[in-house]
């Protein structure tokens, strides 16, 4: 009897889909190129990014709601910035529809995501920027615009 | 001890009483000017106090350029169902019992400094950012609406129907109370002005200013200076930052 159990608990262990990750070390293969496709690596490593993204998400939403922080390197805007597939006439694919970068894993896992009740499935609207960064781009389209007259000249 | 060394001089009393006003009131003002615009990094601090003023004796009848521009900014594109569609800000008309009188204003959530909302909250989801600005953190609202009853001035929404198109800065969705929060996100990205506040610039009428308190050049302390401003139900004391003026 100790003998099965002892067996019954091994196989329990070694098959727990909670001891190992979804995807370890597997390619995403996905409809579309995203940004992401070009980069060898996520804000992070791509181990700690498969097993904890959500804590680093959790840990941002809430800085960026109470206390105002609005970097990129954590935010879910800049994640589906990056990982959002598109079609081939430039469309963006919704990062929920079947086979795209957050569905492929969860519906694996198993693990039901509402994130995207409220947040958007795609980048839409207006990119926020700083007003440092819109004057710094103001400049350089002054010196592109400056560089045509002259190029016409 | 002597009752002499008590007494203090008019020259005394004078220097002592100016030093401690400047202490008070002018030092801590040289910092916050020199701290304006916030990196993306850092906290939200309470040397910033974002405040609004409407001048109501500008605010044109039948112009909805402020409710338009929250709109597109927040993407609050509705059910063409008016009685439960979000709404941050809305034009509503007032009219003098005495005079007959009638005036329009921009209505939207009043940012007060003690504000009932927050008081009925369960969960701390309804919370006022140390900056001034009263908002709903929805990744704890429960929906339970008890801070759109206890707003005594109508600003909160409720979601009742799954969205889809949601803008990437402003996130929202069905079972969540919403309400303006002054651009928040704008603000962090260093902009100094509402939607609501530079439509109404655009269209030439000047009713709505918007700044930080702290700075005495701000827009809206320019605006505060200027006319006479008082708070809606100032009986209810919740301090709101949201002022009125012209009626």
């Amino acid at each position: 009897m100790c003998k099965f159990i002892n067996s019954a608990l091994i196989i329990i262990i070694t098959l727990n889909p909670l001891s190992s990750s979804a995807h370890d070390g597997e390619k995403h293969v996905m409809k579309g190129h995203s940004k992401a496709d070009m980069l060898d690596q996520c804000v992070e490593p791509t181990e700690m990014m498969q097993k904890e993204h959500f804590v680093f998400l959790y840990h941002q939403r809430d800085e960026t709601v109470i206390d105002g922080i609005r970097t990129k390197q954590h935010s879910l805007a800049n994640c589906i910035d990056c990982h959002v597939s598109y079609d081939e006439i430039g469309e963006p694919i919704p990062v929920t529809d079947d086979g795209q970068f957050c569905q492929a894993c969860h519906v694996k896992t198993a693990v039901n995501i509402d994130c995207f009740t409220c947040h958007a499935t795609v980048p839409r609207g207006k990119p926020m920027k700083s007003n440092k960064s819109v004057i710094l781009e103001d400049q350089v389209e002054n010196i592109l615009i400056s560089l045509e007259e002259t190029n016409h000249e | 001890m002597n009752n002499k060394d008590l007494q203090l001089s008019r020259r005394g009393f004078l220097v002592k009483s100016f030093s401690a006003i400047s202490v008070v009131y002018v030092i801590p003002n040289l910092f916050t000017h020199a701290e304006a615009a916030k990196p993306l990094d850092q906290k939200v601090s309470s040397s910033t106090k974002w405040a609004m003023a409407v001048d109501v004796d500008k605010c044109v009848s039948g112009c909805t350029a402020c409710v338009d521009a929250c709109i597109e900014e927040n993407g609050l594109y509705g059910f063409d169902r008016p009685e439960t569609d979000s709404q941050w800000i809305r034009k509503i008309k007032i009219q003098d019992i005495k005079t007959d009188k009638v005036t329009t204003l921009p209505m939207m959530c009043q940012h007060c400094e003690n504000p009932p909302c927050c008081d009925v909250c369960p969960t701390g989801a309804s919370f006022r950012r140390i900056d001034g600005i009263v908002m709903v953190n929805q990744h704890t609202c429960i929906g339970c609406r008890y801070c759109m009853m206890a707003c005594p001035f109508k600003a909160r929404s409720f979601v009742h129907e799954n969205l889809t198109e949601q803008l990437t800065n402003a996130p929202r969705g069905k079972g969540c109370v919403e309400s303006c929060n002054f651009c928040a996100n704008r603000i962090d990205h260093g902009s100094d002005t509402t939607a609501c506040e530079e439509a109404c610039q655009k269209e030439g009428h000047q009713a709505i200013s918007f700044g930080d308190l702290s700075d005495s050049e701000s827009r809206v302390n320019k605006a505060l200076r200027k006319k006479d401003h008082k708070r809606l139900r100032a009986d209810l004391m919740l301090k709101q930052r949201v002022t009125y003026t012209g009626f």
